[in-house]
């Protein structure tokens, strides 16, 4: 296993590196000089010139990369225009609410996409499999922030039950009973998410139910429901887990799209906020610590279906 | 016309996807003739009749600058069109392109596919915002974003397709008989791929409607001039409370359009070819 | 009273709104310590006959429409859904044709045999893992104690269907039913696998059904055949009877197509057109269209099954001789 997990860094690092190569020529696709975009609109001259040196902009380029790469190495990912501040401790005041948002997530997609998926597969054909498919596709339909508006209108203002905007940490006063600031955005970010993985929970679990093995298990006696979830869904969880990296991926998409829409101070719409701003050096940093991000989660993919399914080998 | 008939026979007993399909066929009527179908100039300001109630003579109700919502709604149905099948034939054409030559010529492939793996490391609506910083807001622009977003989609599937397509008997047969690369490629093994292409495309098809809606919203697709679903909801927005009708109107037709496609794609994809069936991940 | 007794099973397919018959009237009986071969073409009703009796059909597009099957004094056929668990598995258990296909690729073999045994006997995870240890060993698997702990894609086939074979018999089943058990195997495997199941029975008296589509294996190991031609039984004989004395042009068919390795053949004898679909409806005997001997009469009668010796049936007007 540790070895299998080595092997699988090592081969991040091309992938990592052209990605890099990528986020590092984003500042200098933006027409203009770099130090006068990094610097924004109130740079003085001066300012503009000490950077413009302290980068190495008169250098040539691949010197600036791995001037860059060396100062990304080591937590320095530059400083923010708007905030005059590191992007790193920028980015890291965001990091609490992205997180716990996640991570609600993440628990309705499994809490509600799992159970629904095996209905539907075990009920298959039946009105219910027509139902809770249907459903599915039509929930997948749906934009996230429309999706998020109507949920606002109706249990934040006409209900009043969950607050419609912006989240206070959870080290505030109020503590974990903030966290019901994140229900109706994780329950919108979760829903055509978990609408996916009903989808590919049954879509798998009917392949699965076809093969052999599955007869056998049932010529043992066993209890149709055993079957079905000892069986064919153990089975089914192969390519499912294969998709959580692809759910990772919709969700910090559609986290951007969210946030926005809640008020929420987390990492999404900062990225939204830094485009409008045109404070660059904070969209290099947050797209530079997702794509670290998405990459190490596809990792842990990858080890989680080698655990799940004894034929890959781990050597 | 045959393959009209074998296009519609993939529907034959399935009800909700050949609703689907009638939708988009409204869709399109309503796209072509906008001019001919709109009861009002999409773009006329009336600040009298700002955010009237839906009824006549504004079916859909009117917006804040007193704008009528139905008319809009149906030039926001071009926009839909254009903005879904510009990216369609982006996507399929850049991407198809890529992943074919890739699987075809194994050298030059391995290189091309590693900086799709690249791109594929950036999440899509991510990939698609920082494009846009880069670029200015315009249909075209919009289109080339979310084009090259699904283009690398296209490309990873493609590339597994024709790498089955490759080992069979005909393409040796082709070979034999003195065919060149070019006449591979297209005449050969692209016509065994045109129905998962289109399985594909009515799936971009879909997912571009919600793209487009997500950059419209959060101000950075379309110019917000240009009356679109996607705009309609983003500028109405702070009015969702005096005047619910401007978010349902829209808001139900990007769905309604989203689901049709994704319900037309799902139909499709249970009638090609089932070793091409697992490539292509739909909803 | 025999220990399987079949009667008039009737089993036919839901296809469009109909019900299509694929296995008409079929009738046998199997005792204790014997081995009853069923062979036929594929697609003759064979293997949905196995499973019918089983109980695998549950689910599918396939049921039962008549007739009984008496298993060790009880009806099977009115049995409800629980009362059949109980006995699948235990006092009937059942091997197919993929041994490599057959064993679920994810779990190790020795928790899938634990898993028969803990679903039909009190038995504690410690003791379970020693039975299969046991029954790996009594299938010759080499070394049991070390690979009871491998998963079926670090075996040959040969040994996943051992493996299958000691699932099977875990809870010594009173019958066990092997549906082509060794058709995808090499032929030196072949040969093993049939060989330990004849051992087996011999220790344990547990009565086969053996479905083959190959007369040869059918020959080797069972006590009485069934042919079995479109649904229903062609002809029916213990296995030294039907050999010596086939009656039905259809059985003859079938032995001329099967290679003899002593003789020099040039020639291997096909039956001449092919199965029909089960949707064709054909008037008279159902081999007609295929039979060298076919005459106006096959063509508007179907026979009536007839015995040409003590316990030997034919389906065929010119059985015993007189036409």
């Amino acid at each position: 296993m540790l070895v299998y997990t080595i092997k699988r860094l090592l081969a991040l690092i091309p992938t990592l590196l052209a990605a890099s190569i990528l986020v590092f020529l984003f500042i200098h696709l933006i027409p203009g000089d770099p130090a006068s975009i990094l610097l924004g609109d109130t740079a003085t001259p001066e300012d503009v010139a000490a950077l413009t040196r302290e980068m190495g902009l008169d250098q040539p380029i691949w010197k600036q990369y791995l001037l860059w790469l060396s100062n990304v190495l080591q937590g320095d990912l530059g400083t923010s225009v708007f905030f005059r501040e590191p992007v790193l401790s920028v980015i890291g005041d965001g990091a609490e609410t992205s997180i716990l948002l996640a991570t609600m997530t993440m628990f309705w997609i499994v809490l509600f996409g799992i159970p629904i998926g095996i209905l539907s597969a075990t009920k298959h054909g039946t009105w219910v499999d027509q139902m809770t498919s249907g459903g599915a596709m039509l929930f997948a339909s749906v934009p996230t922030f429309w999706l998020g508006l109507y949920l606002i209108l109706i249990f934040s203002v006409g209900l009043g039950w969950f607050p419609s905007s912006g989240f206070p940490s959870v080290s505030d006063d109020g503590g974990l009973a903030n966290l019901r600031y994140l229900i109706l955005p994780s329950l919108t970010l979760a829903a055509p998410n978990a609408a996916l993985i009903i989808r590919l929970v049954r879509a798998s679990m009917l392949d699965v139910s076809r093969e052999d093995h599955v007869r056998t298990a049932r010529a043992k006696g066993l209890h149709p429901a055993k079957v079905a979830i000892k069986h064919v869904f153990r089975n089914a969880l192969i390519a499912v887990a294969a998709a959580f990296g692809f759910t990772f991926a919709a969700l910090v998409s559609e986290a951007v799209v969210t946030e926005t829409v809640f008020s929420l101070p987390g990492i999404g719409r900062l990225v939204v906020q830094s485009i409008l701003r045109r404070d660059y050096p904070v969209i290099q940093g947050v797209i530079l610590v997702i794509v670290v991000l998405y990459m190490i989660i596809n990792l842990l993919v990858d080890l989680a279906y080698a655990r799940l399914d004894p034929r890959v080998s781990l050597k | 016309m045959k393959y009209l008939r074998t296009f519609l026979a993939m529907f034959k007993g399935r009800k909700l996807a050949t609703i689907g399909l009638i939708w988009f066929c409204i869709v399109a009527v309503a796209a072509i003739a906008a001019p001919l179908l709109a009861p009002f100039d999409p773009l006329e300001i009336d600040p009298v009749a700002r955010l009237s109630e839906p009824g006549t003579p504004y079916l859909f109700g009117t917006d804040h600058f007193g704008r009528d919502s139905f008319s809009r709604a149906i030039y926001g149905a071009r926009m839909a069109v254009i903005i879904g099948l510009g990216s369609v034939i982006v996507a399929l054409v850049t991407g198809g392109l890529i992943g074919m030559i890739s699987a075809y010529f194994t050298r030059l492939g391995h290189v091309l596919m590693r900086g799709v793996d690249v791109l594929m490391a950036f999440p899509a609506l991510l990939l698609a915002l920082v494009l846009m910083t880069l670029l200015e807001r315009s249909v075209t622009n919009t289109i080339i974003v979310i084009g090259i977003v699904y283009a690398t989609t296209t490309a990873r599937i493609l590339f597994g397709m024709t790498l089955k397509l490759k080992g069979e008997v005909f393409v040796d047969a082709a070979i034999c008989s003195g065919a060149g690369h070019g006449s591979i490629l297209f005449r050969h093994i692209l016509p065994n791929l045109i129905s998962p292409l289109l399985v594909q495309a009515s799936f971009i098809f879909a997912f571009a409607q919600l793209q487009a809606a997500a950059l419209d919203f959060l101000g950075l697709g379309l110019p917000p001039e240009v009356p679109s679903w996607g705009n309609m909801l983003s500028e109405e927005r702070i009015y969702v409370t005096r005047a619910p009708w401007l978010l349902i109107f829209p808001g139900a037709l990007i769905i309604l359009s989203v689901f049709s496609m994704n319900l037309v794609g799902d139909a499709m994809r249970d009638s090609i070819d089932p070793r091409f069936k697992d490539d292509i991940a739909g909803v | 009273m025999a220990l399987l007794d079949v009667t008039d099973l009737e089993i036919a397919v839901a296809a469009g709104g109909k019900l299509l018959p694929v296995v008409r009237g079929v009738s046998f009986a199997i005792e204790e310590n014997e081995t009853l071969g069923i062979v036929g073409e594929s697609g003759c009703g064979k293997s949905l006959t196995s499973l019918a009796i089983m109980g695998l059909l549950e689910g599918s597009q396939v049921r039962i429409t008549g007739g009984s099957i008496q298993f060790d004094g009880r009806e099977l056929t009115t049995l409800s859904a629980e009362d059949r668990r109980a006995i699948m598995g235990d006092q009937m258990a059942m091997i197919f044709q993929e041994p490599m296909t057959s064993l679920n690729p994810v779990y190790r073999i020795g928790d899938q045999i634990v898993e028969t045994l803990r679903q039909h006997r009190d038995m504690t995870k410690g003791q379970a893992r020693d039975r299969a240890i046991e029954l790996l060993d009594l299938v010759r698997i080499p070394e049991p104690t070390r690979r009871v702990d491998s998963f079926p894609h670090q075996m040959s086939g040969g040994q996943r269907q051992r493996v299958m074979i000691a699932m099977a018999l875990a809870c010594d089943p009173k019958l066990l039913i092997a549906d082509e058990p060794t058709t995808a195997l090499d032929v030196t495997v072949q040969k093993e696998v049939l060989d330990l199941m004849a051992d087996l029975q011999t220790r344990t008296g547990t009565a086969i059904v053996l479905i083959s589509h190959d007369l040869g294996v059918i020959a080797e190991t069972c006590d009485k055949v069934a042919v079995m031609y479109r649904g229903k039984i062609a002809e029916a004989a213990t296995t030294r009877e039907l050999f010596s004395n086939m009656s039905h042009p259809y059985t003859r068919g079938l032995l001329n197509s099967i290679p003899v390795v002593d003789h020099d053949v040039e020639w291997l004898e096909a039956i001449p057109g092919r199965v029909p679909t089960i949707d064709e409806v054909l008037p008279g005997c159902a081999f007609h269209p295929r039979c060298p001997l076919a005459e106006d009469r096959c063509n508007a009668e179907d026979p009536a099954p007839r015995d040409v010796a003590n316990g030997h049936a034919v389906r065929c007007h010119f059985a015993g001789g007189a036409a």
